[in-house]
């Protein structure tokens, strides 16, 4: 700017002349002492030394004061400006004597900054204001929020605050992990995707089905989808959108489905305990005084009954495994008395077809991580399916030894009709039997199915190994309890529970 | 089968008369001393003045629930505090969480269908 040149060439001016009107004085003093009063040389030398150095020291402070001036009025006008600081008032430009100009022009361009800046600020919150205004964010019926980067709730509509059962101004600041306490199905959950995204996508979206929320004690619990949308470089400080589309009434209806289940179960079961009863009192009572083949009769009855009562837990356990329900208590179990007791309540189911289970169990095998009914349904499942595929065939192994994995592995294998390669992929499915089978071999086509989500669930895995006509070879692992008690330190009853895939806690609740 | 020179008591609540009757037999060959109640409030007074050893109690019962009675007999304001064992025995599958409160306060609980009578005996024997 011209004030600028203007300024320096009159800063120039002023050290010019005030450089050269010292230097006359020196000269002027030096002739005076020469002509008027006769000193030699040196002594004139010595006071003109002497005078300089006084002068060079008066001018240093006078042009510090002066030629700074300008700078302190503008450093002034900044402090007068600055939020921090009280008190300062806004400089007189006009007072100034030197520099005028250029300081009047800066003064003004910091003013001018300052209220750009201070606009901007309010253009900023007058951003999220208008979603606070946003006529259809605020009318929207499905509950809404908007976060900033430190996941802070800035915004909540009145259908959020409704929801949740809070006022709106009790949600806006507040970080959203301590209103929402939601579960997820998987370990998908909001929380881990949002961890995800940041710092690796600019924008992004992602819905969740099933999501569950505790609200407080008054309400019941909420179930929902959750739709998401995160943007990163979102200049009006909001980073992440959240909506929420209820179906507590839909998913709470579904799971009356378990409810029916669980009164067909124990429809089923009543006439059960009766039947096993019964046939208890004839064993105890009539065993000895019937003949051979009758008391054969009420053996095989009673096997069929344990099948029975096998199958409608795998009912039960299937439906509870498909909403998530299932929940197991992994305790340090001996695994050769779990297997042992699962064997010996087979054996009946075994001998009235005539089977020999043959049982060997290696020694001194770490303790396992179990929860013992469950497994033992996935060993009852194993052997049952054993015994149905055994064909021609009177002996079953069941087998138990330490893995190269440290696992504790387990193989049921027999030497019946054998599985198609084709049908292997399929085993593992629902309601799934092998095909050439089908017709000649009852079953539900449950049990696989279900011991491999339980075995998954104890952290395990089922595995098959089948060649036709030859036999199948059944295996699973269990872990020992050693690897999971670090899951269990964090447990004071010594007791780890997993589900099946089931609910995991959002846990950024905890990590505040 | 019982070591104590004293019958040991038990009330079986239980509104289905053939399983009420194979657990009694049973229960009664063992050398315990049985009484059946098929009515829930009939129940909770007899448990309240028979001080029973043990009490079976199924949960689906006319006139009271189960949880009902199970929640009036373990309620420490009780008095005298009933010294009765609550094994709860049924057949209906609950949530894990209303199973796991059951349990909290019952002495036991079991599935009628996973049990012979012998076995209830055996686990009788075993409630101390």
């Amino acid at each position: 700017m011209d004030y600028l040149s203007d300024f320096l060439s009159q800063t120039r001016l002023r050290l010019f002349a005030a450089i050269l009107m010292s230097n006359i004085a020196l000269i002027a003093l030096g002739l005076i002492l020469h002509a008027f009063l006769s000193l030699n040389v040196a002594t004139i030398a010595a006071v003109l030394v002497g005078v300089g150095i006084i002068l060079s020291f008066l001018f240093a402070l006078l042009i510090t004061d002066y030629l700074s001036a300008p700078m302190r009025t503008v450093w002034q006008a900044i402090m007068y400006l600055a939020p921090d600081t009280t008190g300062i008032a806004a400089p007189d430009v006009k007072k100034l004597k030197y520099g005028n100009s250029l300081v009047t022009s800066m003064v003004n361009q910091v003013y001018q900054l300052a209220s750009v800046s201070s606009t901007a600020k309010t253009e900023e919150s007058k951003k999220i204001g208008d979603i606070s205004r946003n006529f259809i964010a605020q009318n929207l019926p499905l509950p809404f929020f908007v976060l900033d980067p430190t996941e802070t709730i800035k915004f909540a509509n009145q259908a959020a605050a409704n929801y949740l059962g809070i006022q709106v101004s009790d949600l806006i600041g507040k970080n959203v992990y301590m209103v929402l306490d939601m579960s997820f199905p998987s370990e998908d959950t909001f929380d881990n995707w949002l961890k995800k995204v940041k710092g690796n996508s600019a924008t992004a979206s992602n819905t969740w089905e099933r999501v569950k929320l505790d609200v407080r004690d008054t309400h019941p619990t909420r179930m929902f989808d959750l739709a998401s949308y995160y943007n990163q470089s979102n200049p009006d400080g909001i980073e992440t959108l959240l909506v929420i589309f209820d179906h507590t009434k839909l998913y709470s209806q579904e799971d009356q489905a378990v409810s029916f289940m669980a009164l067909s179960v124990h429809e089923l079961r009543s006439p059960l305990t009766l039947l096993r009863g019964y046939i208890e009192v004839f064993e105890d009572e009539l065993g000895q005084q019937v003949d051979e083949s009758l008391r054969d009769f009420i053996e095989k009855m009673n096997a069929q009954a344990d099948l029975l009562m096998a199958y409608i837990n795998n009912i039960l356990n299937v439906t509870r495994v498909d909403d998530d329900q299932l929940e197991l208590k992994l305790t340090e179990s001996d695994w050769a008395m779990v297997l042992q007791s699962a064997i010996d309540s087979m054996k009946l189911r075994a001998k009235v077809r005539g089977i020999t289970l043959n049982l060997k169990i290696e020694d001194n095998l770490p303790k396992v991580g179990v929860d013992r009914l469950s497994i033992q349904e996935v060993v009852g499942n194993l052997v049952d399916n054993a015994i149905k595929y055994s064909g021609e065939s009177r002996e079953i192994n069941i087998e138990s030894h330490l893995a190269k994995d440290g696992t504790v592995e387990t193989t049921v294998q027999d030497f019946g009709v054998g599985i198609p390669s084709t049908a292997v992929p399929n085993l593992f499915t629902k309601f799934y039997r092998d095909h050439h089978n089908r017709s000649q071999i009852g079953g539900t086509g449950l049990g696989l199915y279900l011991s491999k989500a339980l075995v998954k669930a104890h952290g395990g895995n089922l595995w098959v190994r089948s060649i036709e006509g030859q036999g199948s070879t059944f295996g699973f692992s269990v872990l020992p309890y050693s690897q999971l008690s670090a899951e269990a330190k964090t447990n004071e009853n010594r007791e780890i529970t997993r589900s099946a895939h089931g609910w995991i806690k959002n846990h950024s609740l905890y990590r505040r | 089968m019982v070591e104590d020179n004293k019958q040991r008591t038990v009330l079986c609540v239980e509104d289905e008369h053939f399983i009420s009757e194979l657990y009694s037999r049973a229960l009664t060959k063992a050398g315990y001393k049985v009484d059946v109640i098929s009515d829930g409030k009939e129940a909770l007074a007899s448990a309240k003045t028979n001080n029973f050893d043990i009490i079976l109690l199924d949960l689906m019962i006319p006139n009271l629930t189960g949880i009902d009675i199970l929640r009036a007999l373990k309620d420490p304001g009780l008095q005298p505090p009933l010294k009765s064992k609550i094994i709860i025995i049924t057949n209906l599958e609950q949530s894990d969480d209303v199973k796991a409160d059951i349990e909290k306060k019952a002495d036991g609980y079991l599935i009628k269908a996973e049990l012979t009578p012998s076995e209830l005996v055996d686990y009788v024997n075993n409630v101390k």
